[in-house]
């Protein structure tokens, strides 16, 4: 059921892009079905875990070390690779969000994208994002889990460059990609080791085996997949790349960057806090990338007066107190990453939807620009104060519950001794005033301050605003807002539901422990010194909020190069001059130098591997002379190939190469292989038909004046490549290549009987060797793309016959050709002036 | 303006090299010829249609259908390892006779239909670059002024996935 759920999703995405949802208006309902489903059979599938005498501990004892649902099935079993899937607490409670708040993205989309003809296409990647995320929680092998983490990062990548003539939207999606493939490469590797260091890929084994942090291999491992997870969860040194993943279309932000992908890398270090956490190295990794994450987020959030970079900056902060969190070992630590990532989804996503309305229907979403949208958007507005509230945590939303949680947590850490716990404590403290300082500041700044004048003026006069509120292009349907309202709606009665949540909470924290845990969330602990320390931060967060125009100068003021994308983009520029080097020097300026690197490269082997045989052994021995035919066809190849080179006029240059052509099919006809004569023909035929069409229209003097030393390299190259050759012709037909290495009999003897073809060159084509035959066809069809963009681009324009234009620039330009064009011999101008240089 | 005797040919002499390079495909598996070359034929008689008539009439009517002639033949191919699936590998091949009337048995295979594939993509391949150079060649016709041809200036309004669209080579200018 589990492998069934993800295909329905896959299968719905390609049956809503069919349908041009576009164009229906009951497109956004239907679109809630297949999640929708797929959260019904999860809870249903859990019912007994859920229910099961109202305590976890009562639950666990139905259910073998938790295990729900497990199924598995044959993949490739040589490589250790099964597709097998497990649900248990950890994977049920982040299956339940991903399709949950999938139920309201999907209906949101529809409303987002009205009457874009793309959204079809849209909710293709969004399923198909669907699919990898439901996968990836609810793998249960190491492999299994890593294929799909990696069709995250790419349908993540079609989603955000969803808006692809935006250039913001392409760097963002190409930086996201960037960052998230290169730790998914770092994250394989890790993968891999721990498989092998651990003796198997299935993850509940790896988890139930002891020992490994003693390994030798562990902070490599480690440290692996420390970079995998940092990236996908915009840790820092990563966390530059989800803002700039903004230029998403809003769903996308909603559900990829704050509710479910960003939370993958959070979702893997549970999944193997079991096995790994039981090391120094991994505290304070997580702790110090954790925590630096969390401040740096909460305090950039504030420098920002786009919601959605408000809102992604506050994303990045959460996901690094979850990182800090899962440091420690302690349950009420665990307890407090579940409820964190529970509450997070359940307040971030509405307040990314909401940003999205706003967008939607004011036409803008800067802060400074927005006013007093309560009286434009009242049950938007409704939605964004308890979102906003419940992130600032207020009690007794469910964001004040998980922010209790967590600072309970690490504060009882730091009592029992632990420094780590006094750190994390100050930390989150810190964090959680500017968590209600930016909570206040969205809240205020949008939708409830009342608009200042000059904002008032400049509303259209059409527009009847007694309020001064930012004018509306147009109110959001019902449907649309209902998106939010329910997550939010969900999210708030959360927290006098806890003992019923603590049966999906405890089974969580549970399977991040790998044992039973007992601790359980509540919305009240007490006059405690944690409650004192929450208010103390609500109150420094009001002051920070209502000095907010100072610190946003301040902010504004850091220079630029400490910004990642900065960073980033400067080490791109320079891995781009990198390439455009080495492109130089491997591929040349012209043809005959490019030819001549791979002819001289690949001539390197045959001479090294010569030196190691006796040479005089590759002679047959009787050295028999050739007959008349054969002499006289090996005096034509020769003198041909000597005219080619030295005759003056193109057309004779084609014909004395067509000559070489025919002589060697000749030798294939003597030789009796009819199908190598039969392609040599042809492609000798095709190729002087070509020259002509292309060389009739270049200058008739075919020389153009070369240095000495340009000549005799050529010879050289030339040379060389015809010993590399002649020698593994040699090499290949000699006694004892023929007695113990060759598979010709084998391809004689089977062709009939295994290939029904008595053509064995064509049985060896189609048959035994069809996949390289494949390759070979993708390839040309690979070159085909190539040359049609080559041939068909606008600017290409070969040099005009005319001498005295030619001859005069051509030497000067082609020796600085641009080897990012590619093209040596065709001169690329700017379509305006062709002279300008 | 081509010549009268090529067009003369190229009326007797198309329709034969296309039916030689079907005969070719489907004798390929016993006797010589097979995909590749009968590709190669195929495209040998496009050439002739393009030297005769133009390369503009020639894009016109085939034109379209080369990059789809592309796909298709990788898919055919592929499918037709994935066909293998059934007898157990990626590209083992699974034969039937298949009892054709006037013809006799005939042994149908999935390497004959990745065959067609192969014949496919290259007669697409070889045809869409013929098309491409003389269509370059054709626009690089002496231009005395040295500005380019209002067709190409054209194409490049148009066509926003050329290489103008490159920000790279924008910068570089």
């Amino acid at each position: 059921m589990l492998a069934a759920s993800i295909i329905l999703i896959l299968v719905s995405g390609a049956v809503l892009y069919w349908i041009r949802p576009h164009k229906r208006a009951w497109a956004g309902w239907l679109s809630t079905l297949p999640p929708l489903a797929v959260t019904v059979w999860q809870l249903n599938a859990a019912l007994p875990l859920l229910s099961g005498a109202g305590s976890a501990s009562g639950g666990k004892a139905d259910l073998q070390n938790g295990t729900i649902i497990a199924e598995q099935y044959r993949w490739v079993s040589s490589l250790g690779l099964e597709l097998s899937f497990r649900l248990d607490g950890l994977s049920l409670l982040f299956g339940l969000i991903i399709s949950g708040i999938g139920v309201a993205v999907a209906l949101y989309t529809h409303y987002y994208l009205e009457d874009d003809e793309r959204q079809g296409y849209f909710y293709l990647s969004l399923f198909a994002f669907m699919a990898s995320m439901l996968g990836l929680v609810w793998a249960d092998n190491l492999l299994t889990l890593f294929v799909f983490w990696e069709g995250t990062s790419v349908t993540s990548y079609l989603l955000i460059g969803y808006s692809h003539r935006s250039a913001a939207a392409r760097g963002g999606a190409r930086n996201a990609f960037i960052v998230t493939a290169g730790g998914g490469l770092a994250l394989m590797a890790g993968l891999i080791l721990l498989g092998q260091a651990g003796g198997s890929y299935s993850i509940s084994e790896i988890v139930a085996s002891p020992g490994l942090t003693e390994l030798d291999l562990y902070p490599a491992i480690l440290i692996l997949i420390l970079i995998g997870a940092f990236s996908k969860s915009a840790q820092f040194p990563f966390h530059w790349w989800l803002p700039g993943a903004m230029a998403a279309p809003t769903p996308a932000s909603a559900y990829l960057h704050s509710a479910t992908m960003v939370k993958a890398g959070i979702y893997l270090l549970a999944r193997l806090h079991p096995a790994l956490s039981d090391h120094p190295l991994w505290m304070w990794a997580l702790l110090l990338f954790g925590g630096t994450t969390m401040l740096l987020g909460a305090v950039f959030a504030l420098r920002h007066s786009d919601m959605k970079a408000l809102l992604a900056y506050a994303t990045v902060s959460q996901l690094g107190v979850l990182t800090t969190l899962l440091a420690f070992r302690s349950e009420a630590a665990l307890l407090a990453v579940v409820v964190g990532i529970l509450s997070h989804a359940l307040y971030k996503g509405p307040l990314f939807l909401v940003a999205g309305i706003v967008d939607h229907a004011t036409g803008h979403r800067d802060l400074r620009r927005l006013a007093g949208l309560r009286h434009t958007l009242p049950v938007t507005s409704g939605v964004a104060l308890l979102a906003a509230l419940s992130m600032a945590g207020f009690p007794p939303l469910f964001g004040f519950v998980a922010k209790e949680a967590l600072l309970e947590s690490v504060y009882s850490a730091g009592e029992h001794g632990d420094a780590a716990g006094w750190l994390a404590f100050g930390a989150a403290a810190v964090t959680g005033a500017f968590f209600v300082a930016y909570s206040l500041t969205l809240l205020w700044e949008a939708f409830l301050r009342p608009a200042s004048s000059d904002e008032a003026s400049s509303s259209p006069a059409h527009f009847p605003n007694h309020s001064g509120a930012t004018p509306l292009h147009h109110p959001p349907p019902s449907a649309f807002v209902a998106a939010p309202l329910i997550l939010v709606a969900l999210g708030t009665i959360a927290p006098f539901f806890l003992k019923t949540l603590s049966r999906l909470f405890t089974p969580a924290a549970a399977s991040i422990a790998a044992q039973p845990v007992h601790v359980y969330a509540s919305l009240w602990h007490g006059f405690t010194p944690v409650l004192l320390t929450s208010l103390l931060a609500i109150a420094v967060g009001i002051l920070l909020f209502l000095n907010r125009s100072h610190l946003r100068r301040i902010l504004s003021q850091l220079p630029d190069n400490l910004r990642g994308v900065v960073l980033f983009q400067d080490l791109l520029d320079s891995l781009y001059a990198t390439a455009q080097i080495s492109a130089r020097f491997s591929q040349g300026y012209t043809l005959a130098t490019q030819s001549g690197v791979v002819l001289l490269a690949a001539s390197i082997p045959i001479v090294v591997a010569l030196r190691q045989i006796n040479l005089t052994d590759l002679f047959p021995s009787p050295l028999a002379l050739p007959g008349a035919p054969e002499t006289i066809l090996i005096l034509m190849i020769g003198v041909s190939a000597y005219l080619t080179a030295r005759v003056t006029s193109r057309l004779g240059a084609i014909i004395s190469l067509g000559v070489v052509g025919v002589s060697v099919t000749l030798f294939y006809v003597f030789f009796s292989a009819p199908d190598l004569a039969l392609t040599q023909l042809l492609i000798e035929v095709l190729t002087v038909v070509l020259l002509v069409l292309v060389f009739t229209k270049l200058p008739a003097d075919i020389r153009p004046a070369m240095q000495r030393w340009k000549q005799a390299g050529n010879v050289l190259v030339a040379l060389a490549a015809g010993a590399f050759g002649f020698f593994l012709v040699l090499f290949n037909s000699s006694d004892a290549m023929q007695a113990a290495l060759s598979i010709s009999n084998y391809f004689l003897h089977n062709a009939v009987p295994g290939g029904h073809g008595a053509n064995v060159v064509n049985v060896i084509l189609v048959d035994f060797r069809a996949i390289d035959t494949m390759g070979e066809i993708t390839v040309l069809a690979i070159a085909a793309l190539g040359g049609y963009a080559l041939l068909n681009a606008p600017r290409v324009r070969l040099p005009s016959p005319t001498p005295d234009q030619s001859e005069a620039e051509h030497p000067t330009e082609s020796e600085g050709a641009d080897p990012v064009a590619g093209t040596t011999r065709l001169n690329i101008d700017p379509p305006t002036d062709p002279k300008v240089k | 303006m081509p010549e009268l005797y090529l067009r003369l040919l190229n009326r007797i002499l198309t329709p034969l090299l296309l039916l030689l390079a079907i005969y070719l495909l489907l004798r390929g598996h016993n006797l010589p010829g097979g995909g590749f070359i009968a590709g190669l034929m195929a495209a040998a008689a496009f050439e002739l249609q393009i030297l005769s008539r133009g390369h503009e009439r020639v894009r016109r009517s085939i034109g379209p259908y080369l990059n789809s002639g592309i796909g298709l033949g990788l898919a055919i191919a592929i499918c037709s390892g994935f066909a293998g699936l059934l007898n157990g590998v990626f590209f083992k091949g699974l034969w039937f006779d298949l009892h054709v009337p006037l013809l006799g048995e005939l042994a149908v295979g999935t390497p004959v239909i990745f065959d067609l594939g192969v014949f496919l993509v290259v007669v697409s391949v070889a045809t869409s670059y013929l098309l491409g150079l003389s269509r370059v060649s054709d626009s690089a016709a002496p231009n005395p002024d040295g500005a380019p041809s209002p067709e190409l200036s054209d194409s490049f309004e148009t066509d926003p996935t050329g290489v103008a669209d490159d920000s790279r080579v924008r910068n570089k200018r």
